[in-house]
């Protein structure tokens, strides 16, 4: 086996670098030889070259609050290179641009008719984002494989090619991901996950989704429809064409519109809204006992709606998932909630892109 | 362990209120105590806080067997207790109420503002966003708030063992909500938490491990995992639940 040239050991260390710059933020030199693992001077060397290209930038940073001289921090320059996320909804298309490090630089959001067609949604996404950032990443809520929605009850689209409606109203490349499994990537990244070898996100939007990362990174077939898991057998009609889905038991579009009453009504003590939430909680349980004995996931994040329905029936949701797991799959799984709210999706569509962006250095 | 409480016994006069009571708590982990009013839920926090001497039985911290005789000697070890009507000062602000007692100094006066960065950092560590203004006084927060700001004081402190005491009992949904979140996250950063509650969604919400007591003595201790609520239910109201409880061959003791 060949060595890798110097040209290439180099490329891969300033790779590595940045990497570590923009996931854990601004670092002294020491700590960045200590983490990479590399030698003194090849981070000398790096940090140089880096620093001419306008990727990073010293500073005299912190004190460490014992005597002598504060010590030098090296941080990226946000504005360096940059990645555009967008997330699309039934209501609205919410667009930031994100620099490295993860600061965010500019922040827009437009409103979407209910029941836009995709390409109307990707004209609305082109006008936010323009040509900005290097990257282009959306999110859509649903089951989406390799660009393409396969379907969406949120949007109500079916075999709808995204990347394509957005390539064309932009002239430019897209990576499409699921909203759940963005904000997996984004809550492994930026919020508390970071633990979660294999993290599943819920996402309780008009429609529930979820989305499966494996150390961080998407996997292709990790988006997963978690509201057409069937319940109820013979149950209501789901607007899907079949019959007792996790989302039509549990009425959840009536949740997405307003959770908070819901709940608040349940905790003030009401009847039906108590019983309600009870039989929502146990589907719930049902359908992820399924999902988790078909992935095996170590942490679960409810996200969306499905926070407030989780904290206000947790003991319905784990009574159900306690009978339809295995012992051993659940016994090492942690129920979380996510730290990043409303902000996951965007911050995890970015990290998608950073990640590309990054690993195309290499 | 971090807490390992062995045959723990208490007599009031002639009324044996806990009797033989065995509870292990590790560091990162959410142990519910659950248990109908006068199961005894109170007086083993108490006992545990050094309020009440215990009269049988032994307390271990560290796997080391302690004798707490005061809360002073709790506070020593790191434990730290929030009491459902919380110790806050009302015409204190929130950093002073952090660091009441504890107050960080520089030559003769206070030190303000290294107080404020270290009480703004704890609440971030914390992820509490919910209190913007460090510098206003607490009859100015809210329910939800307020327990906060006691909590949060214990993680500031450094301790290692929590008690909170019916935590949620005076809160609105939304904000029993954030407090739920919290308890989680204090046990995630490595914490042990001992947490008392009557409402079973709560208890779930955040557990570990669920230890039911009944009459004074334990009926079972549970993963929170392996549990479901109508287990639970039962071993509150009469002490077991099929082959779990009293009467049974574990007798209540985590196997």
């Amino acid at each position: 086996m060949a060595r890798p040239g110097t040209e290439e050991l180099r490329r891969r260390n300033r790779a590595a670098l940045l990497e570590q710059l923009h996931r854990h933020g601004p670092q002294t030199r020491a700590e960045l030889t200590e983490a990479l693992g590399l030698n003194r001077s090849t981070i000398a060397t790096i940090a140089t070259d880096l620093a001419e290209s306008g990727h990073i930038q010293e500073t005299t940073g912190r004190s460490t609050g014992s005597a002598g001289r504060p010590s030098t921090l090296v941080e990226c320059v946000p504005k360096a290179e940059s990645v555009a996320a967008v997330e699309i909804r039934a209501d609205r298309v919410r667009f930031a641009l994100f620099g490295l490090g993860g600061e965010v630089l500019e922040r827009a959001e437009s409103p979407l008719l209910t029941g836009v067609e995709g390409p109307a949604a990707a004209e609305a996404a082109a006008a936010l984002v323009g040509g900005s950032g290097a990257e282009a990443v959306a999110a859509v809520p649903g089951l989406v494989d390799a660009g393409a929605v396969a379907h969406s009850t949120e949007l109500g689209w079916t075999g709808r090619d995204v990347a394509a409606d957005l390539a064309a109203a932009t002239s430019r490349e897209w990576r499409v991901v699921d909203t759940a499994t963005a904000a997996a990537v984004g809550e492994w990244s930026r919020g508390d996950a970071h633990d979660a070898t294999r993290l599943l996100y819920l996402h309780g939007g008009r429609g529930l989704t979820a989305g499966l990362v494996v150390e961080g990174r998407a996997q292709r077939g990790g988006s997963i429809q978690l509201g057409h898991i069937v319940v109820e057998p013979g149950g209501l009609a789901c607007a899907c064409g079949l019959r007792g889905c996790l989302e039509a038991e549990m009425e959840a579009f009536g949740y997405a519109e307003d959770i908070e009453s819901a709940t608040a009504a349940a905790g003030m003590g009401d009847a039906a809204a108590r019983d309600g939430l009870r039989r929502s909680g146990e589907d719930l349980g049902r359908a992820l006992g399924a999902v988790v004995t078909a992935t095996g996931p170590d942490e679960i994040l409810f996200g969306g709606w499905l926070r407030e329905l989780y904290l206000s029936a947790a003991a319905p949701v784990r009574s159900a998932l306690a009978e339809t797991t295995l012992p051993h799959l659940r016994s090492r799984l942690r129920l979380r909630t996510p730290v990043l709210g409303e902000e996951g999706p965007l911050i995890g569509a970015a990290e998608t892109g950073f990640a590309a962006l990054i690993d195309r250095m290499r | 362990m971090l807490l390992e409480l062995t045959g723990l016994s208490k007599r009031f006069g002639p009324v044996e209120v806990l009797s033989d009571v065995d509870l292990s708590i590790d560091a990162g982990e959410v142990c519910a105590l659950v248990g109908d009013n006068g199961a005894g839920k109170s007086t083993l926090v108490k006992c545990v806080a050094g309020i009440h001497a215990i009269d049988g039985g032994s307390i271990s911290v560290n796997d080391e067997v302690r004798a707490i005789s005061g809360p002073r000697d709790a506070a020593a070890l790191g434990i730290e207790v929030v009491y459902q009507d919380l110790a806050l000062c009302d015409n204190l602000d929130v950093v002073e109420n952090l660091f009441l007692g504890r107050e960080k100094v520089r030559g003769l006066v206070l030190d303000d503002d290294a107080m404020e960065q270290l009480a703004a950092e704890t609440l971030s560590s914390l992820a509490v966003r919910t209190i913007r203004n460090l510098r206003q006084p607490v009859a100015s927060l809210s329910g939800g708030q307020r327990q906060t700001v006691a909590i949060a004081k214990a993680v500031l402190w450094n301790s290692r063992l929590v008690i909170l005491d019916e935590p949620t009992a005076a809160l609105g949904v939304a904000q029993t909500r954030q407090v739920l979140e919290l308890i989680r996250r204090l046990a995630d950063q490595g914490l042990a938490v001992l947490y008392i509650s009557h409402n079973l969604n709560d208890v779930f919400a955040v557990a570990d491990r669920i230890a039911a007591l009944y009459l004074g003595r334990m009926a079972a201790v549970l993963d929170a995992a392996d549990a479901t609520q109508s287990q639970v239910v039962e071993l509150i109201t009469s002490g077991r639940s099929g082959t779990l409880g009293l009467g049974a061959d574990t007798n209540g003791a985590r196997t």
